[in-house]
Formats: C-alpha cells, structure tokens, sequence
C-alpha cells in the first residue's frame, strides 16, 4: 500500500506538485501517468524520501519511507538508469547494495540471472547500453524481495522482449498480493499491464480509475477500410456517423465498429477492414491532460 | 558497522580511481623521500633529528587523505550512486558518518601506506651509504604524527564533501584555500597584527596537529582545534546532506 496525501512541492518557480492525493493498493498494478513535466518522478522520488514535500505526507506501508526498518525488503525502487559509478562493475553495484541493506550476498547473484544480466556482470558499468543499465536498475529493485515496487519510466531503453518480460514480472508479483506503482508518460504501454491508473497533470491529480472505465469513457470509433471509400463515406454520413481520414487510405468513422458494419452491409459497401479503435484510451489520456493547459 | 563495510566496498570495487589515490601516495613519499635523502649533505644526515624528519616526509601523504575523503563523498553525488545509497539507507545522517568513519580509516590507511614507502626507500639506502634509519624514540612519534594528521586530513575532506556536493567545486575550493586564500588571509592577519588568529585557520591549525614549525597551536592544541574543524563542518555536513532533495 502506498498512500499519498495532500502532497505539494515546489521547484523554485515550479510548482511540481500541487495537493496530490491517492492511495494504490496491493495486489494491483497501478500506472501513474502523465506528460512530461506532470510531476510523477517528484510524486515517485517524495514517496521514497528522496525529496522533502511543502505540505502532505506520503506512506508506504503505513509509515513514511525513513521509518521503514529495513527498506530495500520492503519496497525496491526502478529511477534513472544512470545511478551507477562508470567505474564500477554491475554485480560490484549489488554488492554494495546487498551489503548497506543487510541483505546475503547471494542474492546479487539471483537478480543478475533473473534480469538476464549475468554475462556483462563483471564488466565496468561504464560500457552498458541504456538498457542493460535500466536492467541493473530492475536487479537493484529486487534484490530484497520487496512487497512494494516503484518504478519511474522503466520501460525506456528496453527492448521489446525486455518490456514483454518487465510487464509479465510485474503483473506475476501484483497477482502474488505485491504493490506495484509505475509511471510512464505513454498510456498504451501501461494499459498492457495496469489494472488502475493515476493520471496527473500539472502536478495535480486529473483521475484515478481502472483502466477498463477510462476507455469506456470514450466516444467510440472504428477504422474502417473499402475499395469504395467514397461510397462507403456517403452511406456513413447518411446514416449521421462523423468520418475523418484514417492513416494508410483507411477512414475513422466516430462509431462503435457493429454500427458501422451494419451501415456498409445495408449500402452494399465492400469492406476490407473493420477494427475498433484502440488509440481512443490514447485520445482519452490526450483529452484528459490536455484540459490543464487550457 | 555495515554501512562502513559497505563505504568501504565502494572504494574498492572503482578499482582505477583506487589505483590513482595509491599511485600518488607512493610517488609522494617514494620521492619525497629519495629527494630528502639526496638532497641533505652527509653530515647532516648523522644529526638525530635527521631520521625523525625523513620519516614526517610521509605527512605529505595528507593531501591524498583530504581528496579521498573529500572523493567517497561527492562522487556519489556526481553518479547519482547517492540515490541508491539513501534508498538503502534513508537515515542520511547515518550515511555521513558513516562516511566520515570511512574517510578516518582511510587516513589510517593512507599513512601507513606512505610510511612503508619511505621506509621502503630510506631503509635499504641509508644502510648503504653507511648511515642506518635508527628506530628511535622520535621516529616512533613522528610516526604516530603523521598517522593522526592523515587521518584528521581525511575526516576534514569528508567533511568538507558533506556541505559542498560538487566534486570539482569542493576539491578545487578546498586546493585553492590551502595554496592560496588561506596564506593571504595568514598575510593580512599579520600585517593587522592579530597572527594568533592566524593560528586558528584550518592549514595552520592541521600543520600544528602534526607537530609541523614550532610557532602556532601545540600538538594537543592543533589536533583539539582540528577535530572542532571536523566537528563544526560535519554538522553542517548532516544538516545539508539530510534537507537536500535528491531529484
């Protein structure tokens, strides 16, 4: 459980975070979105202690993150993929780490093969690519076994196998009762994964709901392709559905796909392809944070 | 007990940076010693004070201390590694002195490394040209001299990277005091007659600590001043390291 309340911080003449509230339970997987800027790793950073809030608390477990007795078990945390010395190698990184946090040494050796690392584990950290560092980061999360995992834009720098393989980590720990909160400023990678999501702009809180009932929220739409799109454009005009123009010559009829397939049969229209629109959790996500900047 | 274990992990596994820091240790009392031993007629070499100064060569060591201690603090400021480190563990005021301990250890270290290069070099020498290190009475001080200034040195860099963050800000500034600032300030205060105050400034005070020139505080009275340096700095140090926001 991570509870965050009444937060607020301020970055010089940036207000960063502005009287955040919500709270993410076990057993879920928990997106924390917003564009760049929102405030998510200050959210993220102040509930690990790393940055002092103005006004608010956060908590973790039902305490404040510098109370916890033995925190690398309790909660492991995914921030930038950089926080390694050049000079020192992978595994020497979790040494150190195990070491501070009381934790047995053979357990460097564990996270290394779970994250697929162990090859380049005692080469200097200074020749990692982006994403065997972002792995790195993801052992130094799970080193102590922790029931909570924070985890700020983990997914960049990885490869498609490496995010396939994060989102199944993540999802098998929420089902085992785990607490999993992880930002992203893109809606559709987190929507593979998350059961709930955040969404903050500006610092402040724009909704928080299960991802099913944020897409629903949306107006539906379908892309629609014929060999006969003009005719195809006139029958779903006639019949009151807003078209626009689709990418690669399909339309975008402002219609649940069933609506639109039974205005093309009764036109006699061909169709090649009929798909509910999946970018409407996008456009949704784009709505949302858009009424901010207003 | 672990986090210095752990500090101390960390300076082992950055292999080249520790490379570095020995190498200069070596250089510092391997010609430290070589140029005192060539330079100083033979006659002189006989005097008993002799052997006691050749060994206080290896004081010069200290200036390795102060940037290792003034190091194992800022680098992990300059990597980011002072995030994990506070993940880990989030008393930050615990994290400094366990820093501080560190860069104490440290110093222990690097005296006795310079100790055996100058006698390394010095030994085997003076037996040669017929004039043996004698293990005296003084030596012995002098040894414990240096190994109390190197240690005080590191704690004070320690220290001085708890309050400034940067690297090249706190090793730069802290150059630039003791080759510079702090002689002209020593300057001024005697052109305004007040050279008591003089003695107090940190370079003076370390000098007194290892039994440097007779004018200035005592032994006792440098390394009590010395350590209330350490003391009122590294306050400072928790106080800023625990307020700062790490973003």
């Amino acid at each position: 459980m991570i509870e965050v309340e009444g937060l607020s911080k301020r970055f010089g003449r940036t207000q960063a975070v502005a009287d955040l509230s919500f709270r993410v339970l076990p057993g879920v997987v928990t997106g924390f979105l917003g564009p760049n800027g929102a405030g998510k790793s200050t959210t993220l950073r102040a509930i690990l202690g790393l940055v002092r809030p103005d006004a608010g608390a956060t908590r973790v477990l039902g305490t404040g993150y510098a109370a916890l007795p033995r925190p690398l078990e309790q909660v492991g945390a995914v921030l930038e993929a950089s926080d390694v010395h050049p000079g020192r190698s992978g595994r020497n990184h979790l040494r150190v780490l195990a070491r501070t946090a009381g934790i047995p040494q053979s357990r460097v050796d564990e996270v290394l093969a779970q994250v697929e690392l162990t090859g380049a584990a005692r080469r200097r950290a200074k020749g990692y690519s982006l994403g065997m560092r972002q792995r790195l980061g993801i052992a130094a999360a799970l080193l102590g076994n922790p029931e909570v995992l924070v985890l700020d834009e983990p997914a960049n720098g990885l490869d498609p196998q490496g995010i396939r393989w994060l989102r199944n980590l993540l999802r098998s720990l929420a089902d085992e009762g785990s607490t999993v909160l992880l930002s992203s400023h893109v809606l559709a990678e987190v929507a593979q994964v998350a059961d709930e999501v955040v969404i903050i702009h500006h610092g402040r809180l724009i909704r928080h709901a299960r991802v099913e009932d944020l897409a629903g929220g949306a107006a539906p739409a379908s892309r629609v392709r014929s060999p006969d799109a003009e005719r195809l454009e006139r029958a779903l005009a006639a019949a009151g559905i807003a078209v626009e123009d689709g990418s690669a010559g399909a339309l975008l009829a402002r219609a649940p796909a069933a609506r639109v397939g039974e205005v093309a049969a009764a036109a006699g229209v061909v169709l090649h392809e009929l798909t509910p629109e999946q970018a409407s959790l996008e456009e949704v996500f784009l709505e949302l944070t858009a009424e901010g900047t207003s | 007990m672990s986090l210095l274990t752990a500090e101390l992990l960390k300076l082992r596994t950055t292999p080249r940076s520790l490379t570095g820091f020995v190498i200069l240790v070596v250089a510092i009392g391997g010609l430290g010693a070589a140029g005192m031993i060539g330079g100083t007629p033979a006659a002189e070499r006989d005097l008993p004070q002799f052997d006691a100064d050749l060994v206080g060569i290896a004081e010069a060591a200290a200036l390795v201390s102060i940037l290792l201690g003034i190091t194992l603090v800022t680098r992990e400021w300059r990597h980011g590694t002072i995030t994990p480190t506070f993940l880990a563990t989030p008393r930050r005021d615990r994290v400094t002195l366990a820093k501080l301990a560190t860069a104490g250890v440290v110093g222990v270290l690097v005296a006795v490394l310079a100790l055996v290069v100058v006698l390394a070099v010095a030994v085997p020498w003076l037996a040669v040209i017929d004039s043996p290190l004698e293990m005296n009475g003084d030596v012995r001080e002098r040894m414990g001299l240096v190994l109390m200034t190197t240690v005080l040195w590191g704690l004070l860099g320690a220290s001085i990277g708890s309050v400034v963050h940067s690297q090249v800000g706190a090793t730069l500034g802290t150059i630039l005091w003791f080759l510079l600032l702090e002689p002209l300030a020593a300057v001024t205060l005697g052109l305004l007659d007040a050279d008591t105050v003089a003695d107090y400034l940190p370079g003076s005070v370390l000098s007194s600590a290892g039994g440097g020139p007779d004018e200035g505080l005592s032994v006792s009275g440098g390394v009590l001043v010395a350590l209330a340096y350490v003391a009122v700095i590294g306050t400072a140090g928790i106080v800023r390291t625990s307020r700062r926001d790490v973003t």
